[in-house]
């Protein structure tokens, strides 16, 4: 992954696990499906004759470009992994994220008011989790998802103390 | 573990356990007796207003069950408003506020003294008829609302709030009202490890040898505030926090008032008044053109809503005074319910400054403040009126609210730098433009019209960002307030080489954001404010905040508050 044009210049970023796709992509099939299921309900009725106002090719077209939507987002769903990246500095963390909206977030380790690790059962199976930094502010929203579990423990001891260390008040 | 243990140490009177104002049920439930006056009175009135014999044949019958099922609710409710009050005490000592409450579900909340971010005197119409009013607080480490005390005698809940300012704040005690929020809490559930005293290090580094010798280790080795309990024993609070003396009202000096036509102005030129003439136009020009005035008895709802938020920002703002005093900005207002904030300036994380197109005739402008526990999404029109910092002010007035939140701008021509972001357009040369970067050239495209007011300029001690041609802001946040901080580029922005910088702040009406400017400013701005807010956290000086500000508003005031330091 080359760097982009908002990453600070010198970072050397941290990428996440890459069986993390594995969890995005369960994620995918149940969200997605579920959707193309439900658009598909009109086709159905359509074809079972019980609704004769709605045209075949918009009933058909429904479920069709839900199909697609959901592959073009599978098709991403590589890239994006590949594009969350971590960066620990002397005073702060760098979490960068996305490929055609990016962003790039700096909590400073004072800031931290406390960091949660959660585990799905998806990423338990995958022994990875899911590393979340909780500022203040709620919209800092800093999580470090696909994380193999040491390295998570290992963030969290890291983040911790340097939080400790650097901690201010609000 | 029905009843709390008191403080053994306490001799203070302040210390015992204290009710609340034995008609603060009846004040807070006189909903309930009016539903019930009306229910019954309603009927008889009528028939009084009628003529008609007050008792009839027909009720003649039912009186009595009538009579007796309308005394039993009655005796029920007084019983339940007596208990009410019964059960509801509080106490201040120890460096905390307890409130304990309820007969069946016993609430009891307790509340660090320094961690009080900001308190209210809230008056209500009724309350303020029978001179009684409400105590409400602000604590960043609960992380649940406001803690409050209703009602109490309007002396006593100033009395009240003396001691818990004295105590918490600026003028009497010189600790640890700093650390507040990312303190004990915050550590405890980084660590995992509840007593763990850790992260007061760097209080009694700074504060350690400041006026009380007592309070520093207090706070080092009091147990978790979190841990909400009623069985919290007392002695693990050394009794030296608490003076013995109690506090005077701080003194205060007057900064500002709001005139009531200026106000009234405000409302008229606001962006609602557009939409309502434009409305009416549109309604006239229909029922004209349909020949039909049934048409206009269906805006009567709507004016009716109109009419009443006219009035609540009316009722709000009215009499809007701004005063210093030593332990925090006070905000007074209202017409029928008043209230009265302090509100410790150290406490604001970030300051709007706005002013809407046709408050331009005027050069009126409003600000606003994000304060830590008062931006809850909950009671919307409260927290509204309680981040106004100021409702509707002249440049002059904006400058000394700012130079009470802002003690030090941290730049040599505050007034020209304050005035551009406010005001001042980029892109000319030969005019000082107050430093600010604004968005490039080349990305006026996606910015027609305020490509040349979108940007940002970094005083010492405060990040600037401006922007809106039309609907003016300036977003002012210091340094050492900034939480965290992203920087967000969509598939447009990247096209024209610009990027967004959002800076993090705790809930309010406040977003720091600056839009469109350069990348490679925009990154220098990321690693720059990085480093900044860095630098002010490590010597954050909010605390001297009244002696940065005395000599503008306070001459001479030596003898304010200095009195009862010492248990």
């Amino acid at each position: 992954m080359p760097t982009e044009a908002i990453d600070p210049p010198g970072i050397q970023w941290l990428r996440v696990s890459p069986t993390y796709v594995t969890v995005r992509l369960v994620e995918w099939v149940v969200g997605n499906l579920l959707a193309v299921a439900l658009f598909s309900v009109p086709l159905l009725l359509v074809l079972l004759g019980a609704w004769r106002w709605l045209p075949l090719w918009l009933a058909v077209a429904l479920p069709a470009g839900m199909f697609l939507l959901a592959l073009w987002r599978l098709v991403l769903i590589p890239r994006q992994v590949r594009a969350i990246g971590y960066a620990e500095r002397d005073d702060d963390l760098l979490i960068r994220r996305g490929i055609f909206f990016q962003r790039v977030l700096v909590v400073p380790y004072g800031r931290m008011q406390y960091v949660d690790v959660s585990v799905g059962p998806v990423e338990r199976g995958l022994g990875l989790c899911t590393i979340k930094l909780h500022t203040a502010s709620v919209a800092t929203s800093a999580q470090i998802p696909g994380l193999p579990a040491a390295e998570g423990a290992r963030l969290r001891e890291q983040l911790t103390a340097r939080g400790e260390a650097r901690l201010a008040g609000l | 573990m029905t009843e709390p243990n008191p403080t053994p140490a306490s001799s203070a009177p302040d210390d015992d356990w204290q009710r609340v104002h034995p008609a603060s049920p009846f004040v807070r439930g006189w909903f309930a007796l009016a539903a019930f006056a009306y229910f019954f009175g309603r009927d008889t009135l009528e028939r009084m207003l009628q003529g008609r014999p007050l008792i009839d044949d027909y009720l003649n019958a039912r009186v009595l069950w009538l009579a007796l099922g309308g005394a039993a609710l009655l005796l029920l409710t007084v019983v339940g408003f007596v208990l009410s009050w019964f059960f509801t005490r509080y106490q201040v000592s120890g460096g905390y506020v307890r409130v304990t409450s309820g007969l069946l579900f016993r609430q009891h909340r307790q509340a660090r003294l320094d961690r009080v971010q900001a308190i209210d005197i809230v008056q209500p119409l009724l309350a303020r008829i029978f001179g009684l009013a409400e105590l409400k607080f602000e604590v960043a480490d609960a992380g649940e609302s406001a803690v409050r005390l209703a009602y109490l005698r309007l002396k006593d809940a100033k009395q009240l709030r003396a001691t818990i300012l004295a105590r918490a704040s600026g003028a009497e005690t010189t600790t640890a009202a700093r650390v507040i929020g990312a303190g004990p809490p915050a550590v405890q559930r980084i660590q995992g490890a509840p007593g763990a005293a850790g992260p007061h290090g760097d209080l009694a580094g700074i504060d350690g040898s400041g006026a009380e010798p007592g309070h520093a280790p207090a706070s080092g080795t009091e147990p978790a505030p979190a841990s909400l309990g009623p069985g919290l024993p007392g002695s693990q609070i050394p009794a030296s926090v608490a003076p013995t003396l109690l506090p005077r009202e701080a003194p205060e000096w007057r900064v500002l008032t709001v005139p009531p036509q200026r106000l009234l102005g405000s409302l008229v030129l606001s962006e609602q008044t557009v939409f309502i003439v434009l409305g009416a136009a549109t309604s006239v020009v229909v029922s004209v053109l349909t020949e039909s005035v049934a048409f206009a008895f269906a805006l009567i709802p709507a004016i009716l809503g109109i009419a009443a938020n006219y009035w609540g920002s009316f009722n709000r703002g009215f009499n809007f005074t701004a005063a210093i005093s030593p332990d925090g900005i006070r905000l007074r207002y209202g017409l029928l319910d008043t209230r009265a904030q302090t509100l410790p300036p150290g406490r604001i994380q970030a300051i709007k400054i706005h002013q809407p197109p046709l408050w331009r005739l005027l050069g009126w402008y409003r600000m606003q403040v994000n304060v830590a526990g008062y931006g809850g999404p909950s009671a919307a029109s409260e927290s509204s009126s309680r981040t106004m910092l100021l409702p509707v002010g002249l440049k002059n007035d904006v400058f000394a609210m700012l130079s009470l939140v802002l003690p030090d701008p941290g730049t040599g021509q505050p007034d020209e730098v304050f005035t551009a972001g406010m005001a001042g357009l980029g892109g000319r040369s030969g005019v000082f433009d107050g430093g600010f970067v604004i968005t490039p050239r080349r990305a006026r495209l996606i910015a027609p019209l305020g490509w040349r007011r979108n940007g940002f300029t970094a005083t010492d001690t405060a990040l600037l960002l401006r922007s809106g041609r039309w609907w003016r802001e300036l977003v002012v946040v210091p340094h050492q307030r900034t939480q965290s901080m992203a920087l967000q580029q969509g598939p447009i922005a990247r096209r024209f080489g610009v990027a967004d910088v959002v800076l993090h702040t705790t809930p309010g009406p406040v977003t720091a954001r600056l839009i469109q400017a350069d990348v490679e400013a925009a990154l220098a701005l990321f690693d720059a404010q990085a480093a900044r807010a860095r630098e002010a956290r490590s010597r954050q000086t909010s605390e001297q905040w009244l002696a940065q500000v005395a000599p503008a508003h306070v001459p001479s005031s030596p003898q304010t508050q200095e009195g009862p330091q010492h248990g």
